[in-house]
């Protein structure tokens, strides 16, 4: 199909009318850049200002296009941390106009921004959050090494999945129901070490925008969220060197043009070396424990109508004990995007994107020895079309092929499967329509519809199941299609603008996961077992209904947002009691399904100008499932169903070189499921259980502070230092309660807490020349 | 997959050794819903067999679990034989003629206070425990020792094996289940798990090894159990009841099992 028909097609299925008035109308588009890197903004918000209701974004690669009826016209230019930029035009004839931005150094930047001072008042997009990384710095994390998945998690709405942890829970979604994305590339294991690290090295990250569920139809393939991570460009001006030297780990990352104005890259680095500390204790000299990761990223403008992206990312986790124990995990992806401006309005984006995560166990001790291995690889073509109709509507369209190959625990060496497992494709495709609409100066609309199938393929034999018995099995040859699940996805969000200072918003999305992850531990685990849709697996279905409202104060200094949320789950998988995920033969015989429930009401006011800024969120809901076949199939509380939430983020700049930081959260602990009774079996004392995640970890609460030490008035050679300290109260929060035969007295029971860490100070040295 | 749990337990000690802490701290107690417990074993080796009823307690109470001694026990097998039991003492109770035989389908009723349990099992064929073998390996310099039980694992599917090991007259308290969904058909190459913090296999250690070959039920019992710890967010999956075969609402697992045991001494190789 060419695309001019499938263009139309979606023209005229919606019914959007294309009307040319007497007057003759044509198109100023262009980049918004940083005028000293080059680097592309996105999100920057352009408005005329003869004309009270036109408000454009420029787009994820700094694209923008306005169609105007021809006359002389101000562009106005404004993005956080940037000075506002006014350029007037003479627009007779299409133009292009790409416009430079001048970074604002001395003014305190927040952390969490909306594009513009009064951004949030405006946009139809409710539940979402952008992460400027240059500003996450200050907010202090564990380890000192800035995160975006744990400065995430001080937003409403979003959980950590415990302590230091890099996991997250959206609205009360699982880990898995999280779309995280490395320039289009679906990561899928976002941690290092356990946990106590991302993927993510924000030296190399442009920014990262958080989507709590209702986003527009360009998004799919998971029920909650969706975290889009953005590589930096690379300064195409000058070359620049950045990194950092800390306690646990360093990076370092080069950036620079490859032909100055037409090509660019960056190179990104980073390594733990605790294994270095470990080497030189007796005790643990055996122990493998570091990580490793590595982002890469080119652009060419072939010229002034296409340009050209290569990014990629490489990471590896190695832990291991001597040459007897070792688990290796990693992911790596690739992603070449071919930009290309079709026409003054249209703008179309071709990617081709690679996704690869592997995990091995070896175990090596005596004479027995053996690996286990699995693996997801996705190879992904995406186009995506942006058309400027006119400054009322902003139309997006395009398509997504993604063929999965999941292959789950291979065991080799002396323990091995008895059949020989081996990979499973799929093939998930999805079509989108999404229009912006923007009725009048206070009524804006986002619509669309994505429809996403997912082909089971051929290669293995599938066996359908009757309460875990086998009732079929079905053998299909390799690239032979099976069943194939189709699924709408509408999605629709307004916004309504009650005055200057306040507006409403109103959303609804339907999502669609045609990939279930199943897991035996709570963190990202290398044992998890990612599986695709089956004859017996249906996809999982989120219906999320939200409505926010948001009111700024003081001449925008104040930002007030409350959000509702009521989401209902179908197809919910989890498995029986007593299965191993990872020897069973098919582990579609021990699946179980059902249903859940999450709502819930969001709070967050920032102060967003000033020396002092920051913010306070608050969350309050509940999550539940209901399973066949757990706890006696009656509603239970997910683990991740914690009723309030707190988030207090401070950050004070006291003066030219000193920014003091400090983070405080509170959160009702997890639901957990604890004994209540206990008898003997064997001479052993066995635990009797009631009611699934029932009872409560304690409650959690936690005060870090930060300072950074930073030679503003330099800007280049310029070094800085940032001192941090987490929990500064040394609390000892509950990370496991297990129960226990009291040592000292075998007729008692003994309850124990164990923390992980209280204090954990850190100093790291940031350079850049 | 025991011993890669343990790895991480391991892991986690090495990532916060300086900071990590554990104390004793006390919970709000529910009600715990008193249960009645069965434990009933048939082996291969001559009887008389026991079978033990006692009933639960809560948490906070001390481990002197009620006995039942007014229960009435039958159990019969496929045979055509049926035994009543009697009770001896402390809640437990002695067959009188059944005999444990491979192969042979048993059947087990109790009443308690007017309640019937009843469970069904059968007793699989025996797999010979062929040796003992040491497993030793190096760790921060120190070595480590571990147990291989040797045995030859039939060809056909669905051999389930439970292992019980005693470090000098101590149970070690950790359940070592295995099943042939690895290895199927082929010489067992598996160790043992070679202890816990507070008791793990050492030079000059006598162990003693039983072996059970045991249903696919008590399989999913035993494994089910040693899949349970603690909870929050370090801990595993949520903890419940273990799945049993009897019906009618008790606790407890009817095992027909065989039985096996070979004892080894540690010694450097």
């Amino acid at each position: 199909m060419n695309r001019k028909f499938i263009f139309l097609l979606f023209i005229g299925v919606l019914g959007i009318t294309h009307q040319i008035k007497a007057q003759e109308i044509t198109t100023v588009n262009g980049t918004v850049k940083d005028r000293l890197t080059g680097e592309s903004i996105i999100g920057a918000v352009i408005k005329i200002d003869q004309l009270a209701n036109v408000v454009v974004t420029s787009n994820e690669y700094g694209f923008y296009a306005i169609s105007l009826p021809k006359g002389k016209y101000d562009l106005r230019i404004s993005f956080v941390g940037y000075e506002e930029k006014r350029i007037p035009i003479l627009l007779n004839a299409p133009l292009i106009t790409n416009i430079f931005l001048e970074s604002k150094n001395q003014l305190a930047e927040v952390v969490v921004s909306t594009k513009r001072k009064d951004d949030n008042l405006t946009k139809a997009q409710i539940g979402t959050e952008t992460l400027n990384m240059q500003s996450i710095s200050k907010v202090p994390v564990i380890f000192g090494e800035k995160d975006v998945l744990k400065t995430i998690q001080l937003l409403p709405g979003v959980k950590s999945a415990g302590e230091g942890n890099s996991g997250f829970y959206v609205r009360g979604g699982a880990a898995d129901q999280n779309l995280i994305l490395l320039d289009e590339a679906p990561v899928y294991n976002a941690s290092h070490l356990l946990g106590f690290f991302s993927t993510f090295n924000s030296d190399a990250i442009k920014d990262a925008t958080l989507i709590k569920g209702n986003g527009p139809a360009q998004y799919g393939g998971r029920l909650s969220s969706v975290l889009d991570v953005k590589m930096k460009d690379g300064n195409n001006k000058n070359y620049t060197v950045n990194g950092g030297l800390g306690l646990i780990s360093s990076r370092l990352s080069i950036e620079g043009p490859i032909q100055e104005d037409k090509s660019s890259f960056i190179l990104s680095g980073r390594r733990t070396y605790a294994d270095v500390f470990l080497k030189a204790s007796e005790k643990f000299k055996d122990n493998i424990l570091y990580f490793y990761d590595l982002n890469a990223k080119a652009n060419y403008k072939i010229d002034d109508k296409n340009r050209i992206y290569f990014s990629g990312y490489f990471g590896q986790d190695e832990l291991g004990l001597g040459s007897s124990f070792r688990i290796n995990w990693g992911n790596k992806t690739g992603t070449i995007r071919w930009n290309r401006i079709v026409n003054n309005k249209l703008f179309l984006n071709t990617s081709f994107i690679y996704s690869d995560y592997s995990y091995n166990v070896g175990l090596k001790n005596g004479e027995t020895n053996f690996n286990v291995n699995s693996n997801i690889k996705d190879v992904n073509l995406k186009q995506d079309y942006t058309y400027y109709l006119n400054p009322k509507n902003t139309i997006r369209f395009g398509f997504n092929s993604i063929l999965h190959t999941i292959t789950p625990s291979v065991f080799s060496g002396t323990v091995n499967n008895n059949m020989n497992k081996v990979g499973r494709n799929g093939l998930e495709n999805a079509v989108y329509f999404n229009n912006n609409f923007k009725a009048n100066q206070q009524l804006t609309f986002d619509y669309g519809l994505r429809i996403s199938a997912y082909s089971i393929m051929g290669g293995d034999q599938y066996n359908i199941y009757n309460n875990n018995a086998i009732t079929q099995s079905i053998l299909l040859q390799k690239n032979e299609f099976g069943k194939t699940y189709m699924n709408a996805e509408p999605r629709f969000t307004s916004n309504y603008r009650i005055n200057d200072l306040s507006s409403v918003k109103i959303a609804y999305a339907r999502n669609v996961q045609h990939l279930h992850l199943l897991s035996n531990a709570t963190a990202a685990s290398p044992s998890d077992q990612w599986i695709g849709n089956s004859y017996n697996i249906k996809p999982e279905l989120a219906d999320q209904t939200s409505i926010g409202y948001a009111r700024n104060f003081k001449n925008n200094t104040y930002e007030l947002g409350a959000e509702l949320y009521y989401k209902s789950m179908q197809n919910q998988l989890d498995y029986k009691d007593g299965t191993n995920i990872n020897t069973i033969a098919d582990v579609e015989s021990s699946l179980l399904y059902g249903v859940g429930r999450a709502y819930g009401f969001e709070f967050l006011v920032k102060k967003k100008i000033g020396l002092f800024s920051g913010w306070i969120s608050y969350t309050l809901s509940k999550t539940e499932r209901k399973i066949d076949g757990i706890n006696e199939g009656n509603w239970y509380n997910a683990k991740q169903d914690r009723t309030h939430d707190v988030s207090i983020v401070t950050i004070l700049e006291l003066n030219s070189k000193w920014t003091v930081s400090g983070v405080f959260v509170y959160s009702t602990g997890n639901a957990v499921t604890f004994p209540t009774g206990k008898y003997a079996l064997g001479e052993q004392t066995i635990y009797q259980y009631a009611n699934r995640n029932a009872n409560r970890m304690p409650d959690y609460n936690r005060l870090d502070l930060s300072a950074t030490y930073e030679n503003k008035n330099k800007k280049k050679n310029a070094g800085s230092w940032n001192f941090s300290l987490y929990n500064v109260y040394g609390r000892e929060n509950a990370y496991q309660i297990s129960f226990q035969d009291d040592p000292s007295d075998n007729s008692k029971t003994q309850i124990i807490q164990t923390a992980l860490f209280r204090w954990v100070p850190s100093i790291t040295y940031n350079f850049k020349f | 997959m025991m011993m890669y749990f343990k790895f991480f337990k391991y892991l986690y000690f090495i990532l916060f050794l300086f900071t990590s802490c554990e104390k004793v701290i006390t919970l709000p107690i529910e009600n715990n819903d008193s249960q009645v417990i069965i434990e009933a074993n048939i082996t291969d080796q001559p009887g008389p067999y026991f079978v033990k009823l006692s009933k639960s307690i809560s948490i906070n109470q001390p481990n002197i679990y009620p006995i039942v001694s007014n229960g009435s026990i039958i159990i019969a097998d496929n045979k055509g034989v049926k035994d009543t039991l009697k009770h001896t003492t402390g809640g437990i109770y002695k067959t009188n003629r059944i005999r444990g035989v491979y192969g042979n389908t048993y059947s087990l009723e109790v009443k308690v206070d007017g309640k019937i349990y009843t469970a069904q099992t059968t007793m699989p064929m025996k797999v010979n425990l062929d040796s003992l073998r040491i497993n030793s390996f190096p760790v921060n310099g120190e070595n480590r020792y571990s147990i291989i039980p040797v045995y030859q694992d039939p060809v056909g599917l669905g051999n389930s094996y439970r292992f019980i090991q005693k470090i000098n007259d101590t149970l070690d308290g950790i359940y070592n289940i295995f099943n042939d969904n690895l290895n199927n058909g082929k010489i067992n190459q598996r160790p043992l798990n070679n202890g816990t913090e507070k008791i793990s296999v050492k030079l000059f250690d006598s162990i003693s090894v039983e072996m059970q070959c045991i249903s696919p039920a008590a399989h999913l019992y035993f494994y089910s159990l040693s899949q349970q710890s603690g909870a929050g967010p370090g801990g595993g999956t949520a903890p419940s009841n273990p799945p049993n075969n009897i019906i009618g609402g008790a606790l407890g697992i009817f095992s027909a099992h065989t039985s096996q045991t070979k004892v080894i001494k540690i010694l450097n190789k």
